[in-house]
């Protein structure tokens, strides 16, 4: 994976190379586990957030209730 | 970079970007904190976790295309051609300034010897994405879905926005060739899209619960923290001053770049490479900071939460023209924007029913679209860009401010490239279903659940032995 394995030999080449990340030209790949993590998040946490709220409608608290659940004071 | 002062001149530039980064950071935690202390007990942590996220969707969807997009699309498609490829094309040649490096996948969205520019200047108007999509995020809170906000987030942040800045603020965009559009500091660019962006949202998401009466009388629902509403926005003072920064290029030779043979002039210049001064520039925001906190002042009749806005919609009218304008002017075209905002945000409220539950609108969106107007009286006859000095690839010239050009700026900012998508895309998520919280969850409050779940810990923990 290593792009760069000699600095010295590296930066005295008549033309230095700029990219000096590891895996080189796996750029594309890195893309699309990019997009797909991105999605997948949405899909994820869209998710979760109707649960929590089906869940929640279904009990129906009042709109005082919460009051009884301060913690702090 | 092998020459001494080269280097110098990068560095320093790369540095310059990087600091403008630093601050514009403190305008999201201004408000994240202006927001929680605008939201009720209930909501808080919702409405908090709702702001934060959208730093990574923001981020990451700005690095996948929001980037590129602002690279692309200067010629509108097919508005007016650039002046690097003579094509009315999306810009995505080998010309020096094309979107091509700014795919995803190219080697300059990286750590690149060759290259220390493009990393801070993304984040840079990455930063400006997410100031967009924060106005936003204010307006909408306590019904709205983290879902939905992500979505609509996206949307602002990293594509809209983006045509936006392509279109008025790149110094190859249309909007300065044809309409001599001239917004040095996102009157329109940020502001006004944003603000438009959120009422377009607002018409369809609809009022809190309890913000009409039956007869249809607005109440208030004012902040529940005004200390951290007030420490919020001056993190928001804070962080503009990294905002007016990043909009400058900080030291830039306009002799060569204008086409002047044997001129040498260095200076700061703005997005639109015209000279301006950072010195110039803080007197101005200053100046415009204290007109809007004046006029606030006055016509809230003293209300903390107002008068603080309008410091903040002061700075936002005077920043089309902060680069040029006089201080008193400065202060004059803030004093003019609040009192348009103001008295719009409480017509807009009565007349339609629109519940802005911090006046995002307000604030960003009328102060911004007065700006934008304003800018095209006062700074009427300026060249648009730097090079209109210089005869552009077919001879022709870009066109000068004007106030027409200006006008119609701010209506493709405001409704445009604003108001229509955010209401399309909030017409689209409501019909799925997935825009608003149900009725119970915000009557009961977004974080009943982690409430309770809290006070049954406390009790276990205080009756515990051991």
């Amino acid at each position: 994976m290593a792009t760069v394995t000699n600095w010295i030999d590296h930066l005295s080449a008549s033309e230095v190379q700029g990219a000096i990340y590891p895996g080189v030209g796996t750029e594309g790949i890195l893309v699309l586990i990019a997009f797909v993590i991105w999605i997948g998040w949405h899909v994820i946490a869209s998710k979760q957030e109707s649960e929590e709220h089906s869940k929640l409608a279904r009990r129906r608290p009042g709109s005082n209730e919460w009051k009884s659940n301060i913690t702090d004071g | 970079m092998t020459d001494e002062l080269g280097a110098l001149t990068t560095i320093f530039t790369e540095f310059y970007y990087w600091i403008t980064v630093v601050l514009m950071f403190l305008i999201h935690v201004g408000f994240c904190m202006y927001e929680v202390g605008a939201s009720r007990y209930k909501h808080h942590q919702h409405t908090l976790m709702k702001n934060t996220m959208l730093i990574p969707l923001v981020t990451v969807t700005w690095f996948l295309f929001g980037w590129w997009i602002y690279w692309a699309f200067p010629t509108g498609p097919g508005i007016a051609p650039s002046i690097m490829n003579e094509s009315a094309a999306l810009i995505t040649d080998d010309s020096l300034f094309s979107a091509k490096w700014y795919l995803p996948n190219s080697d300059l969205m990286a750590v690149n010897l060759g290259d220390h520019i493009s990393g801070v200047f993304w984040a840079a108007f990455l930063l400006f994405s997410w100031t967009a999509a924060s106005i936003v995020s204010g307006a909408v809170i306590e019904r709205i879905t983290t879902f939905a906000f992500g979505i609509l987030a996206i949307a602002i942040g990293s594509v809209f926005w983006s045509i936006d800045a392509a279109w008025g603020w790149h110094f190859d965009g249309w909007m300065l060739k044809i309409l001599g559009y001239h917004d040095a500091y996102a009157s329109g660019v940020i502001h006004a899209i944003a603000g438009g962006f959120a009422l377009g949202i607002l018409i369809v998401l609809g009022p809190r619960i309890g913000k009409f009466s039956s007869s249809g009388e607005p109440r208030n629902i004012g902040p529940r923290n005004p200390w951290l509403v007030a420490i919020g926005l001056f993190l928001i003072y804070t962080g503009f001053w990294g905002f007016y920064a990043a909009c400058n290029i900080p030291i830039f030779n306009l002799g060569p770049e204008y086409g002047m043979e044997g001129v040498t002039y260095f200076t700061a210049t703005n997005i639109y490479v015209t000279p301006t001064t950072l010195s110039g520039i803080t007197m101005n925001f200053l100046m415009s900071l204290s007109g809007g906190l004046l006029a606030g002042y006055v016509i809230a009749k003293g209300d903390p939460f107002w008068t603080y806005s309008s410091g903040l919609a002061g700075i936002i009218c005077a920043s089309a023209g902060n680069d040029l304008y006089h201080p008193i002017q400065a202060m004059i075209i803030a004093m003019i924007g609040v009192v348009i905002a103001y008295k719009m945000h409480y017509w807009v409220e009565r007349k339609f029913k629109i519940d802005d539950a911090v006046g995002a609108v307000a604030v960003h969106g009328y102060a911004g679209f007065a700006g934008l107007v304003i800018c095209g009286f006062v700074l009427n006859g300026y060249p648009s860009s730097g090079y209109s000095v210089g005869a552009m690839w077919d001879g022709t010239t870009y066109a000068a401010i004007n106030p027409l050009g200006m006008f119609i700026g701010a209506l493709i900012m405001f409704f445009l490239l604003g108001m229509l998508p955010g209401w399309i895309i909030a017409k689209v998520l409501h019909g799925m279903g997935k825009l608003r919280i149900p009725r119970e969850v915000e009557l009961a409050g977004l974080d009943f659940d982690i409430m309770e779940a809290a006070k049954d810990d406390e009790k276990a923990v205080a009756s515990a032995s051991r």
